[in-house]
């Protein structure tokens, strides 16, 4: 085993082998890299266990064994899923989250497979300078509209739906929210999209048109009317 | 389908693993509230099937499979539910940085399901890259894949000096 072999494989996270021990031992480079490793992996288990909510163990066995004591016959637990999702429906009718059902626009469809596949690439290489993106973008989303909804963290160009669009991150108070902004892609109507826990809706601008996409239904839907307005 | 009766083990399993359940769920829909029913009812159909599961010793890997399922059964049916509760927020390092210092929960966040789901069922289910194959229904060498592919972003996404701001700044 090289190092490159000795990084490849604890990249994997499946803990050192009798070969990498092998090498670590004659190597003080892969020695310093397993304790750096180490402190990532810390961190990263500290990260992926958020908080459990209190009671959890009793809400989730509670129809379960209420189930068993009414018998078969009885579905308690399934009740109060459907009357969850009930409620959550009167919720969402509340906040015209229906509107978000039905098919999903291939546009507002693309917007959103971007933040999950390319997002972190594209803040990865870097925002572009302020004036620059004031000048690309002047004609169809003038930054300083965008500044009223929250903070430009993040814009550049990048390839999106066999164009260009500027990728574009802003932090609104309540929100993350990603925009897609197209010069060169004219909407004749709106477009929405729902898929893995994120929202997007397209809109058509004066020049253009802009993919927006949140976690929250109801501030994607707020940025839009401001966009719109 | 015959039911468990009370005494058979359930309940016990349920709560060695309801929290790396609850946040494995969590990590795929990215929403508490929604990892919560969709736990909810995975060990509503987990209780129905444990009576048929033979080896007792592989239940957790069963749940977690279970979980996995009724995500994808709940985000195939498009249902509107709760906004998330927890909101992803982008770190800065300056307005020209060439890399954003992203806390490593954020970096999670950014990163696409296809890594997150692995690294997750490694890290909180403690499962080898053969077990998650077979959960995910693919091969050991693409599992690696993924699990090298969702690191080495990771660490790109997290800068060295924010890093250790992090560790200074938080218990």
């Amino acid at each position: 085993m090289n190092c490159l072999d000795y990084r490849r494989a604890l990249l994997t996270g499946e803990g050192e082998t009798e070969a990498m021990h092998a090498h670590r031992l004659q190597c003080a480079v892969c020695g310093a890299l397993l304790s750096e490793h180490g402190t990532f992996e810390d961190e990263l288990r500290r990260a992926l266990e958020v908080p459990v909510p209190g009671g959890l163990e009793d809400r989730l066995l509670g129809p379960i064994l209420a189930r068993h004591r009414a018998g078969p016959a009885r579905r308690p637990g399934r009740r109060r899923f459907v009357a969850a999702a009930a409620a959550a429906a009167v919720v969402a009718a509340g906040a015209g989250l229906y509107a978000w059902i039905g098919r999903n626009d291939p546009v507002a469809m693309a917007s959103i497979e971007f933040v999950m596949k390319e997002e972190a690439k594209s803040i990865m290489m870097g925002t572009i300078p302020r004036a620059e993106a004031a000048r690309a973008l002047a004609d169809s989303l003038p930054i300083e509209r965008m500044e009223l909804i929250g903070e430009i963290r993040h814009v550049r160009p990048c390839p999106f739906n066999g164009g260009t669009a500027y990728h574009v991150v802003l932090t609104a108070p309540q929100d993350k929210i990603t925009l897609l902004v197209m010069p060169d892609a004219h909407l004749a109507a709106r477009g929405r999209a729902v898929h893995e826990g994120l929202y997007a809706d397209v809109i058509p601008l004066r020049k253009g048109s802009v993919g927006i996409v949140g976690t929250s239904p109801a501030v994607v839907e707020s940025v839009a009317g401001a966009l719109r307005s | 389908m015959t039911e468990p009766k009370p005494d058979s083990g359930f309940e016990e399993v349920v709560k060695a693993y309801a929290g790396d359940l609850y946040r494995y769920a969590f990590w795929l829909a990215r929403d508490r509230q929604l990892a919560e029913d969709v736990i909810q009812e995975a060990l509503l159909r987990g209780w129905r099937g444990f009576a048929g599961l033979r080896d007792r010793a592989a239940a957790k890997g069963w749940l977690f499979s279970i979980v996995r399922n009724e995500f994808r059964r709940v985000i195939a049916k498009n249902a509107p539910y709760a906004d998330a509760i927890d909101v992803a927020e982008v770190e800065v390092a300056d307005e020209h940085g060439a890399l954003l210092g992203l806390e490593m929960r954020d970096a999670l966040r950014a990163l696409p399901a296809p890594y997150a789901d692995p690294l997750a069922l490694q890290v909180l289910g403690g499962f080898s890259c053969a077990e998650i194959a077979a959960m995910l229904e693919t091969s050991e060498g693409a599992v690696m894949t993924r699990l090298t592919r969702a690191r080495q972003s990771l660490k790109r996404l997290i800068a060295p000096g924010a890093a250790s701001e992090r560790r200074g700044g938080r218990s």
